[in-house]
Formats: C-alpha cells, sequence, structure tokens
C-alpha cells in the first residue's frame, strides 16, 4: 500500500515491448477516484497493450501501477478485487450459457452463491438478456457478448472499472443501455476507464481524456483542457497528425460511370 | 468470368499452401498421396478388371460410379467449413447473374486434387472399354458424362444446404462426424475384405437384381452406356447417355434454382434455442462437487466434455475403444479369464490423458480466470475433479460390463481402486506438465488434429511422450505388484488396492503442489502460451 494515495489508477514509468517493436514507451498517468477517463488513439498506439499491463493480464517489462494504492503486480490478487474487465477480443467460456458463465465468473471470484444468483439475474435483466440467460454463448450476437461480457466484469461490484472498446460494433440501443449504466456507476463513485475511436462519444461522456501515439501519452487532462475549444476529434487529429496524401489521387470517386 | 473463378481457385490452393505452416503442408502433401493410390488403383481397376471378367464388368462400372458419385457428395459437406471455394454466398455481393456463376462454378469445380485423382481414375474406363472405331466418342462422352455428374451433383447438394452447414450446430455435428467416419470406415473397410474373401461366383448372381436398379440410377446409366459403347451397342448407348445427361442437366438446373435463392434472400436469422436455465452445475452432480471455485471450474469442464465437438470427440473414441474390447473379449473365448476385468484400468489412463493440456481448451478465454485472481490451487483441483469424475465412471462402468462377460466379479472392487490411484497419479503429472508445458487448442472445425501456431506440433509431442514416460515409471510399482499378485501370490492384489490409493494421493499432492507454485506467480505467462500472438 502506498500511504496517501487517493487516485483511482495511478502508472509510472510503464514500458512493454514485443521484440524489437516498442509498444507503450514509459507511461505516466494519474485517475482520481469517480472519474470517466477516455483513452483514444489510432490503432496500433498501445491502448490494449497498456490496458492489459495494468489490469494485470500482460506483465510489463518495466514500471509501477497502483490501483486504489496496491500495486497490481506485487499483490495481483488485492488488486484484481477492486477491478473489473472487459477486454477487446472478447474470448469467453462460450459454450456455457448466459447465465452460467456469471455463476462462473462469481464463484471464480469466490464470491458467494446466493450473492451471485442474485446480481447475475438483475444484471441480466438490465442489460436486456433475462430472455438469453440459458442461451449459449456461441450463439450470442457481438452485441450480446459484449454485455455479457460487462456483465462478468460489474458482478463483483469493482470499483474501478476497465473497458476495451466497449462500444465498438454495438447497436444504439445496446450502447445507451451500457452508457446509462455506466454513467449511473460512476455517479455513485467508482472509476471508469475506457479505450475508443468514437471521438464524439468520448468527448460527450468523459471528465478526463488521454490521447496515445505510438507507445506514449502525448496529451492527458480534463476533456475541456486537451480540445481547447476545438471537437475532440479535431483535437486529436492535430496531435496525432494525420496525413493528407490521397485526397487529390481519389479524384475519379465524384465521377459516375454506367 | 469462368476464367476469373477458375484463378481464383487456383490463387485460394496456391495461397493454402504458402500461408500454412510445415504441419498443414504435411498433412496437404499426405492427402495428395493418399489421393494418388486412389486415383491409380481406380484406373487400374477399371482399365483391367473388364477384359478379365466381362462378366463382372458392368456390375463392378456401376459401384465405382456409384461409389464417385456419393464419395463427391458427401466428401465436401464435411469439408464445407474449410474450404474458402465451396460457400457461394461468399460470391453475393458481386454483379453476377446464375448462370455466369453456374458456368464460372463449375469450371473452378473442375480444378483441384479431387477432380485430377477423379479423371485418372475415370480414365481407367477408357482404356478398358474403348475400342477402335465410332464407339469410343461414346466411350469417352460416358466419362465424360459421368465425370460432370459428380461435379454438378456435388455442387448442386452443396449450394442447397450452405446455409444449414454454416450454423454452429452443423460444424459442431460435421467434426464429430468426420472423426467417427473415419474410424467407421476403417472398421468397415476390414469387415469388408472378410466379406470379398467369401464372395464366390454363385452370389454375383444373386447380386443381379440389386444390379438391375443400380443399372437405372444416372450413374448407372452412364455406365451401362460406357459398356454398351465398348461393344459396339450404339443406339442403347446412345440412349443411356442422353438419360444420364439429362440427369445432369436436372442437377444443374436444381443447382441454378439453389443459387439464385442463396445469392437473392436474405439470410434467416439463427434460431436460437434457449435452455431452462439449470444453473452451472449438472443436476446430478450437484450434491458430489462443492459450491465453490473448485466445483464452479469442475462443474464448467464437465459441461465442455458435453458440448464442445472436439471433447466430445475424445470420450466417444475411448468409449469406442472400451467397447472394442469388450467385443474382442467376448468374441474371443481364449480370452475369457476373470483378470480381464483390469482392462478397464484402461479408462481411467485414458480420461487422465486429456489432461496434460487441461488449459488448452480455454485458450485465450483463460483471461477470465487471470482477471478474476483466481486461486491456483482451486482452478486446477476442479480440473482434476472434473477428470476423477469421468476416469471413474467410464472405469466402473466397463469394469463392470468385463466382470459381466467373464465372470471376474472379484476383480472389480481392485479395477476400481488401481483406477483411483492410476487416476491420481496421472492428474499429478499432469498438474505439472498443463501449467508449464500449455498451448492452445484452435476453434475453428476446419482441421481436428490442428495444433496453432508454427512448430508448435513437435514440441507438443515430445512433451506428452516425456509426460507419457514419466507416468509410465511412476506407474511401475503398481505393475509390478499386480503382476506378483496375477502370477505368483493372489494377496498381493489385495495388498495393491490401498497401496495404490495411498501412493496416487500421495504422488497427486506433490504434482498438485508444484503445479500450484509455479502458477501462483505466473498467471499471466500461461495466459501468453494460451493465446495466439497478436500484433500489440
Amino acid at each position: 500500500m502506498v500511504a496517501g494515495s487517493s487516485a483511482a489508477l495511478s502508472v509510472r514509468g510503464l514500458r512493454k515491448a514485443f521484440g524489437a517493436k516498442v509498444a507503450v514507451a514509459g507511461i505516466n498517468l494519474e485517475i482520481p477516484h469517480g472519474c470517466f477517463f477516455g483513452l483514444v488513439g489510432p490503432n496500433g498506439a498501445g491502448k490494449t497493450t497498456t490496458l492489459g499491463m495494468v489490469t494485470g493480464l500482460l506483465r510489463p517489462d518495466a514500471g509501477l501501477v497502483l490501483i486504489d494504492g496496491v500495486e497490481v503486480w506485487r499483490d495481483p490478487v488485492e488488486a484484481k478485487r477492486r477491478i473489473g474487465v472487459l477486454p477487446e477480443d472478447l474470448r469467453l467460456f462460450d459454450r456455457l450459457t448466459g447465465a452460467e458463465l456469471l455463476t462462473y465468473n462469481g464463484l471464480l471470484r469466490g464470491m458467494p452463491a446466493a450473492v451471485v444468483e442474485a446480481r447475475a439475474g438483475e444484471l441480466l435483466e438490465v442489460l436486456g438478456l433475462a430472455d438469453a440467460a440459458g442461451t449459449l454463448v456461441v450463439d450470442y450476437s457481438h452485441g450480446m457478448r459484449k454485455k455479457i461480457a460487462l456483465a462478468s466484469a460489474l458482478l463483483h461490484a469493482p470499483r474501478v472499472l476497465f473497458l476495451d472498446e466497449p462500444f465498438e460494433a454495438i447497436d444504439p440501443v445496446s450502447a445507451r443501455t451500457i452508457r446509462g449504466l455506466l454513467e449511473r456507476y460512476t455517479a455513485g463513485g467508482a472509476t471508469v476507464i475506457f479505450s475508443s475511436h468514437v471521438m464524439e462519444l468520448v468527448q460527450r461522456l468523459c471528465d478526463r481524456v488521454g490521447i496515445m501515439h505510438l507507445g506514449q501519452l502525448i496529451a492527458e487532462g480534463p476533456t475541456e483542457q486537451v480540445r481547447a475549444g476545438r471537437s475532440l476529434e479535431d483535437a486529436f487529429v492535430e496531435l496525432v497528425g494525420a496525413s493528407h496524401a490521397g485526397a487529390e489521387e481519389l479524384g475519379w470517386l465524384g465521377t459516375w460511370s454506367a | 468470368m469462368a476464367g476469373h473463378l477458375v484463378s481464383l481457385k487456383l490463387a485460394l490452393l496456391r495461397n493454402g499452401l504458402r500461408r500454412s505452416n510445415w504441419p498443414q503442408q504435411v498433412a496437404l502433401a499426405l492427402g495428395a498421396l493418399a489421393g494418388l493410390p486412389l486415383a491409380f488403383g481406380g484406373f487400374l481397376l477399371l482399365a483391367l478388371v473388364p477384359r478379365a471378367e466381362p462378366e463382372a464388368g458392368l456390375l463392378l462400372v456401376e459401384v465405382v460410379f456409384l461409389a464417385l458419385f456419393l464419395g463427391w457428395g458427401l466428401f465436401p459437406l464435411l469439408s464445407f467449413a474449410g474450404d474458402a471455394s465451396l460457400d457461394p454466398s461468399r460470391l453475393a455481393l458481386l454483379p453476377l447473374r446464375p448462370r455466369q456463376l453456374v458456368a464460372g462454378l463449375s469450371l473452378a469445380a473442375c480444378v483441384g486434387v479431387a477432380p485430377l485423382c477423379t479423371l485418372v481414375a475415370l480414365g481407367g474406363a477408357v482404356v478398358g472399354f474403348g475400342t477402335l472405331g465410332p464407339g469410343v466418342v461414346l466411350v469417352v462422352a460416358a466419362v465424360l458424362v459421368q465425370f460432370l455428374l459428380c461435379i454438378v451433383g456435388s455442387r448442386a447438394l452443396l449450394t442447397a444446404l450452405s446455409r444449414q452447414l454454416r450454423s454452429r450446430k452443423a460444424r459442431d455435428l460435421v467434426i464429430v462426424l468426420v472423426s467417427v467416419t473415419a474410424l467407421a470406415f476403417n472398421l468397415a473397410l476390414q469387415v469388408g475384405a472378410r466379406l470379398a474373401e467369401r464372395l464366390e461366383r454363385a452370389d454375383l448372381e444373386a447380386l443381379r437384381p440389386a444390379a438391375r436398379v443400380l443399372g437405372w440410377l444416372p450413374t448407372g446409366l452412364a455406365a451401362r452406356a460406357l459398356v454398351d459403347a465398348g461393344e459396339g451397342r450404339l443406339l442403347p448407348a446412345m440412349a443411356e447417355l442422353a438419360g444420364a445427361a439429362l440427369a445432369v442437366a436436372l442437377l444443374g438446373w436444381w443447382w441454378w434454382r439453389s443459387l439464385d435463392r442463396v445469392l437473392t434472400t436474405a439470410e434467416p436469422a439463427a434460431r436460437q434455442r434457449s435452455r431452462q436455465p439449470a444453473g452451472l452445475f449438472p443436476r446430478s452432480l450437484r450434491r458430489l462437487l462443492p459450491g465453490d471455485q473448485r466445483g464452479a471450474v469442475a462443474a464448467k469442464e464437465l459441461r465442455y466434455l458435453a458440448r464442445h465437438p472436439r471433447l466430445r470427440v475424445a470420450w466417444m473414441v475411448s468409449c469406442l475403444l472400451g467397447l472394442a474390447l469388450v467385443v474382442f473379449v467376448a468374441l474371443t473365448e481364449g480370452l475369457q479369464r476373470p483378470w480381464v476385468v483390469l482392462g478397464s484400468l484402461a479408462m481411467a489412463f485414458l480420461a487422465s490423458q486429456n489432461s496434460l493440456n487441461q488449459f488448452g481448451f480455454d485458450g485465450a478465454a483463460y483471461w477470465t480466470h487471470v482477471a478474476a485472481g483466481a486461486d491456483p490451487r482451486g482452478d486446477l483441483i476442479g480440473r482434476n475433479l472434473a477428470s476423477a469424475v469421468t476416469g471413474m465412471v467410464t472405469t466402473t462402468a466397463l469394469a463392470l460390463v468385463l466382470a459381466a462377460v467373464t465372470g471376474g466379479w472379484l476383480y472389480v472392487p481392485v479395477a476400481l481402486c488401481l483406477g483411483l490411484g492410476v487416476l491420481a497419479l496421472s492428474l499429478g503429472v499432469a498438474d505439472v506438465v498443463s501449467v508449464r508445458f500449455a498451448y492452445p487448442l484452435p476453434d475453428d472445425a476446419s482441421n481436428l488434429w490442428a495444433v496453432q501456431g508454427t512448430g508448435q506440433g513437435c514440441l507438443v509431442g515430445i512433451v506428452q511422450m516425456v509426460a507419457f514416460a514419466a507416468q509410465g515409471v511412476l506407474l511401475l510399482p503398481l505393475v509390478a505388484l499386480v503382476v506378483v499378485g496375477l502370477v505368483w501370490w493372489t494377496p498381493a492384489l489385495v495388498l495393491a488396492c490401498p497401496l495404490a490409493v495411498v501412493y496416487g494421493w500421495f504422488l497427486w499432492r506433490v504434482g498438485l503442489g508444484v503445479g500450484t507454485e509455479w502458477l501462483t506467480g505466473h498467471q499471466p505467462e500461461l495466459l501468453a502460451a494460451l493465446s495466439v500472438r497478436r500484433a500489440a
């Protein structure tokens, strides 16, 4: 424990390389409690690697990660008790039904069976999966998989929730359900940290944002401050430096052929 | 258009070779090697037999033609998930008319190893029946019509069923069917060889009515046209050829209609059959399994055993082996000794072999355990519990059946105690091996025996051999005791019962301890071993 730490997540000098490719090149980050934090960046910026390392799924080469003051890589069990995770690739035990998967997750975390049962029922109801509770997860649609994974992440009422691309390939109705749930959740004092490509959504939801590029955090702070009067998308494109090549080459796109 | 589709097929074949790793290339080469003897065997059969045995000639050709047709219908159904060129809906977005597609896909279907082998085999018929004169044109035509029957029939069936074949249930079923079919085919070959030895000329006469029916099938018409043309009866040959060609046209029409339907109508939503939520724990085991993490893991493993196609195949093969043992014992009177009951120990050993890679079926989904901070010891105990339950159930069942066949009821308790010892000991070894040398099992249905990652097949083989050897060495004291009991001093068997249980228990605890200790600090490493390497 680090005395007096008030941050939900505190990261210092976090590094990871895969062979010669440096995925995350030394990140420092401090996220206060009750914050809705958005991590944005182009593909391959190192967002998923970062989230893997701070949630204890991927061992970093160097650096310190504290969740609620607990060192993730020194006391993983205690740290993991405080976090919920929704990874990007959604590999689940998909030969279980939705209800079975939630029970399994709860018992893995050592929760009492009765509590798991009650919470699982409520979560399935709120997320609109009650009818599919008895269907194998392998037969779920992409949106349903996202929702059942989110339910698994919320089951133990974690203080910090990590979501990797929670709104990717999700229909508007499901997205709204998830958004409402997350807003209610942070209002209760919990912290949500999520990565996304959808700038408009991040701008609307998040009090703080971090922009990653080539393994580094090139901007971080309150959303208003980072975007400085522009839209977040404009700020992002400016910071990351998008290429303008190709605008002239595709001139034929406007001309119709028979 | 047709040219494009043919070159697409060639590109798919080429890229399939280039993309795949060396075990897959070896498998492909072996597949081609298996095709060659079939092709040349068929060639020789059709080329030589009709000249040597004119009477059996027609029947033989009819049977071969029908077998080819059925093979063409059946085999692509089984490889549908693995062959991108078989699924017509992949072309649905291209602005093509069904007529263009039928022509293009027909030509594309003629490219590949299987069509080549078929053509070589059918070439034997041209050699076998070809005569000088106008008849040879009809002989070649009959062979080509037979070839078209195979290809168009296969494509028509495939297109008509393409939607059903894409469903998850069908893919699961195909995995089980392919594996069990391979075993059954082997068995059928054995039985067929025995029957063929007994077949006499008189039996050939008895087969005449069946041959008459075969003769009126489209493939039979092609066969009769071939034989008639070869013997110079040109008019009947022409009529029969017309009949077979009409069948090709009808099949083509069916194909066209199916293509039209598949390409222009929306896919119906998959029907989801919702089960009554019964809870994670199977009802029959609710009392037996602890209600905590250990029980949850065990229950999940048992659910997977029933629901995952690969695991289903594994236990079905085990059961078939057990059944084979029973049949063998029942048929061989010399083996009806009471001690044969101890053969049921094989089931205990087999059940533990899946545990050597007991995390492999989790694959990347193992992140759930890592993220939950699941207790490694409870995790391993849960998996061992599931293996122990299946191992003991199958061992007990086989021991009881063998006892009923041989009357060796006294050996049943001995088999159960020894079975428990063997299982515990093997699981102890597996608990160490499975955490240190885990590898993911591919999820796709295309290749049941594939191992993910390049060059892993070899390492996996070595690790399994070493684990197998370790289990064998650890089993030696028990084996020695049993041999002493069976050959020299029967009370040794009684002694072996408690000893096996205690010895197995001790080794299991040691293995569990070592496995737990490593896993406690290395869950992320195990997850990395189980996940397919991705770009960061």
